[in-house]
């Protein structure tokens, strides 16, 4: 009876899949992978169903990569996603859809409209499912009533029958259409002769209805008289329940991120050249294209505003929640909400390289990834499965001659009640859980692994330009020569900083750009010059006083005579401006600490964290930027070659070391760190090579984020020891008879609930700092 | 006691009309969003 409920001919290739193979087609889905011209890579994402656990994604992998043409395949159990790197030239992608199919699932390719027809779909087969289970069990239990409150001999046997027969006649929906998953999933790994969670889960319904089947027919049989039918839809139906729940919790974690990575509408209004619009779908937008997009929509592409000005929410790009205010010819990304008015945007970059692409790019490998606990729990898995199966034989053997149906129903109850799932869960659900809340705050997460490694640090090294220091410099004050002004002193040197890239330039520039007197003043310069790391030069003309050779720089560059100057000031940087006849003026720039630099620095202390800076500033300002917020331990004048031998010296005395970085200059050593943080201010994000990337550069987080990490691990561990403990108090219990078989369900439902619901305390990032916390302890 | 007879096979019968009311409701979609019937009662009339 059971073989009716899965098919065993091969599955036939769906012929809509060839259109698939031509490449406009496939590139909707796809995306270029590696950089060798001679063999070009393809990387597709696939949306694959009816994936039940660690082991699931196993077969698929391995039978994707066995496959010529096929380079790599990684399967994300908890995306129920698929990335697949082929070669165009060797295989195509209808090639692949049908050998997943052959497999045994279903996969199609992942754009997000399939994805949500299909989603509806599935929910409504699921809730159906469960509904079945739970309304026949109801009526089941009506049936079984009567035997719990009469003794032996108060109904006659013909009632007693009938109550047997109706019972087994509501039992046959929930074993041939609410389990039917566990039994299809359960023989497909038998075909392949894998072991899963649902082996176990099958056969324990299989042998309870058996016996029960059995008991009903031929009462005076060998299987005994009792019949369990009660048990076994309630725990089909608690098993259910337990799915169900945890597909809602799974996707509710999953939201922010979903959010994120599908907020992009499928299609946008193109301008045509009469200046009508007309729906396209996005894959068809060009650079140069202009399209409007309406109030709530979200910007499709990278462009600029080129009619009206709006305000724009780049709240889930940037973690910055306030609204901002865009004018004519200013830059909108995609991926952020339009909050003014319906505005028209030339598109400038689109698709993959937009900032966004980007992230989503980002966020979807780091869900791939599989972290170290995770491939822990699934090598454990598969003995843990076997063993099971072993025991529950074993106690049948040793009930056998007792009472076969009572020994039968024990070894069901053993199958039932054990979890791996909760094993296999653990950690994977808590990760994704926390990545989803750091995507929440602008917090990208390279690889999940990545929250294992900053939960254990004890050193964290600080780079000062651009991570502690804003990227700006500052003009705090002027010193001048007798009978000039500081304006046109000024006015001067920013006439010839202009022409320069250097920060210290363009901090002058800047300062004059700003005084409102300044603006008029002209300057006729010629042959300007700059040597780099020294200052420019500049011959001037026309100029009433100070006509000649005009130097800008250090003051060694201006050769001026140091008897006329005031003091340098030890606190600031400074810069001079010198004609032929000696010095001129001195400005005194400052580096602009991060406002909420000093407050992170303390919360890191508080949390018992060595903090170090090191950078190839000059000395005084180094010592300047370190103390006025409150670190001890710094290190001036390092080349890159100077911060990793630093960082290597850490590693020997075993320090775990975290590393933040600005991520444009410190490549190297943030990679060698123990873990990374890379401000993504400044920085393409795929150049950004950290474990973590902060959005909006708010280094204040960091603290936030090494405590949620550490929250995230007491989370796994407490997962994990849940399952452990479960398992070993309930398989005993279940081996000695002591659990019947609806107990067993019960306790393997609730068991796998308890695990997810704990990793969903992490999706909401905890603004608690360390302060308060040790406020509390005393 | 003989009306037992009649009443549990009935009652069977029962439970599978319930049960096809019940798919009938779950495929129109009745059960996709529940909140937005309870909350249009609070929002002023259209028309």
């Amino acid at each position: 009876m059971l073989t009716n409920t899965f098919t065993t001919e091969p599955a036939i290739p769906n012929p809509s899949w060839t259109i698939l193979d031509t490449q406009d087609q496939w590139q909707r889905f796809s995306q270029p992978f590696g950089d060798d011209p001679a063999h070009p890579l393809v990387q597709s994402s696939l949306l694959l169903d009816d994936l039940r656990c660690a082991a699931c994604s196993g077969i698929v992998e391995r039978g994707l990569t066995v496959l010529p043409g096929v380079i790599s395949a990684r399967v994300s159990m908890s995306k129920k996603r698929a990335v697949v790197v082929w070669s165009p030239d060797l295989i195509l992608p209808s090639n692949i859809l049908s050998a997943i199919q052959k497999l045994g699932y279903s996969a199609s390719p992942a754009s997000h409209n399939e994805n949500q027809l299909n989603s509806t779909a599935k929910s409504r087969a699921a809730f159906w499912r469960w509904l079945v289970a739970g309304f026949c069990m109801m009526q089941v239990m009506m049936y079984a009533s009567p035997s719990y409150f009469t003794k032996a001999g108060d109904i006659s046997t013909d009632i007693s029958h009938l109550l047997n027969w109706a019972a087994w006649l509501l039992s046959l929906p929930v074993m041939m259409f609410s389990s039917h998953s566990f039994f299809s999933n359960a023989w497909r790994d038998l075909k392949f002769r894998q072991i899963s969670m649902d082996l176990p889960v099958a056969l324990g319904i299989g042998i309870t209805f058996i016996v029960s089947s059995a008991a009903t027919f031929d009462p005076s049989g060998w299987w005994g008289h009792v019949v369990y039918f009660d048990s076994l839809t309630m725990f089909v139906f608690f098993l259910l329940s337990a799915r169900l729940i945890e597909v809602k919790l799974h996707s509710k974690t999953l939201g922010a991120m979903e959010a994120l990575v599908s907020r992009i509408p499928e299609n946008t209004e193109r301008q045509n050249l009469d200046g009508s619009y007309t729906r396209v779908l996005n894959s068809q937008l060009n650079i140069g294209d202009i399209v409007r997009v309406n109030i709530g929509e979200a910007f499709p592409a990278d462009g600029k505003l080129i009619l009206g000005q709006t305000k724009v929410d780049e709240s889930l790009l940037t973690g910055e929640s306030t609204a901002i205010h865009k004018n004519l010819h200013d830059s909108v990304v995609a991926g952020s909400y339009n909050l003014g008015q319906t505005v028209n945007i030339m598109l400038e970059t689109i698709g993959e390289s937009t900032q966004y692409g980007q992230i989503v790019n980002l966020i979807n490998q780091a869900a791939i990834e599989k972290p170290r606990l995770s491939q822990l729990a699934d090598r454990v898995a598969r003995p843990f499965l076997f063993f099971i199966i072993l025991s529950a034989i074993t106690a049948a053997a040793l009930l056998w001659n007792v009472d076969h149906g009572r020994a039968l129903m024990t070894a069901a109850a053993v199958l039932i009640v054990t979890c791996p799932c909760a094993l296999s869960l653990a950690t994977p659900a808590a990760m994704l859980a926390s990545a989803s809340a750091f995507v929440k705050r602008g917090i990208l997460i390279r690889r999940l692994q990545a929250i294992e490694s900053i939960a254990n640090i004890d050193t964290v090294i600080f780079d000062k330009t651009g991570t502690l220091t804003d990227n700006h410099i500052e003009l705090k004050s002027i010193d001048v020569q007798h009978g000039l002004t500081e304006a046109d002193a000024l006015a001067m040197a920013a006439a010839i900083a202009q022409h320069s890239m250097h920060p210290v330039s363009r901090a002058l520039a800047n300062a004059a750009s700003h005084r409102e007197s300044l603006k008029g003043i002209t300057f006729e310069l010629t042959d300007i010059q700059e040597q780099v790391g020294a200052g420019m030069s500049a011959l001037l003309k026309g100029h009433a006083l100070y006509s000649g050779k005009l130097r800008l720089g250090s003051a060694k560059f201006c050769e001026s005579s140091l008897s006329k100057m005031p003091t340098a000031d030890e606190r600031y940087q400074q810069v001079y401006l010198a004609n032929d006849n000696g010095w001129l003026a001195t400005f005194h720039l400052q580096e602009a600490i991060k406002s909420n630099a000093a407050g992170a620095i303390n919360q890191l202390k508080q949390a018992k964290l060595e903090v170090e800076l090191l950078s190839g500033d000059q000395l005084h300002t180094v010592e300047n930027t370190a103390n006025s917020i409150g670190i001890k331990q710094f290190q001036a004048a390092c080349s890159p070659n100077d911060k990793l031998l630093r960082l290597q010296l850490l590693k020997q005395q075993g320090r775990k070391v975290l590393m933040v970085g600005d991520g444009l200059n410190d490549g190297p050593i943030l990679a060698s760190a123990h873990v990374s943080i890379a401000m993504g201010k400044c920085v393409p994000l795929t150049l950004a090579h950290a474990d973590y990337i902060l959005l909006n550069g708010d280094i204040s987080q960091i603290p936030q984020l090494i405590r949620h990490a550490q929250k995230t691990m007491r989370v796994i561990k407490q997962n994990i020891g849940w399952a452990i403990v479960y398992n070993t108090l309930c398989i005993p219990l279940a081996f000695f008879g002591l659990l019947s078989a609806w107990q067993a369900g019960l306790g393997m439902a609730v068991s796998s609930l308890i695990v997810v619901t704990n990793a969903l305390r992490l999706t909401k990032f905890s603004t608690v700092l360390f302060t308060d916390l040790s406020s509390e302890a005393k | 006691m003989d009306i037992l007879f009649i009443l549990i096979p009935l009652s069977v019968v029962m439970a599978l009309v319930v049960l096809g009311g019940l798919w009938w409701a779950v495929y129109r979609g009745q059960f996709e969003d529940i909140e937005e019937e309870g909350r249009r009662i609070f929002e002023e009339d259209q028309d």
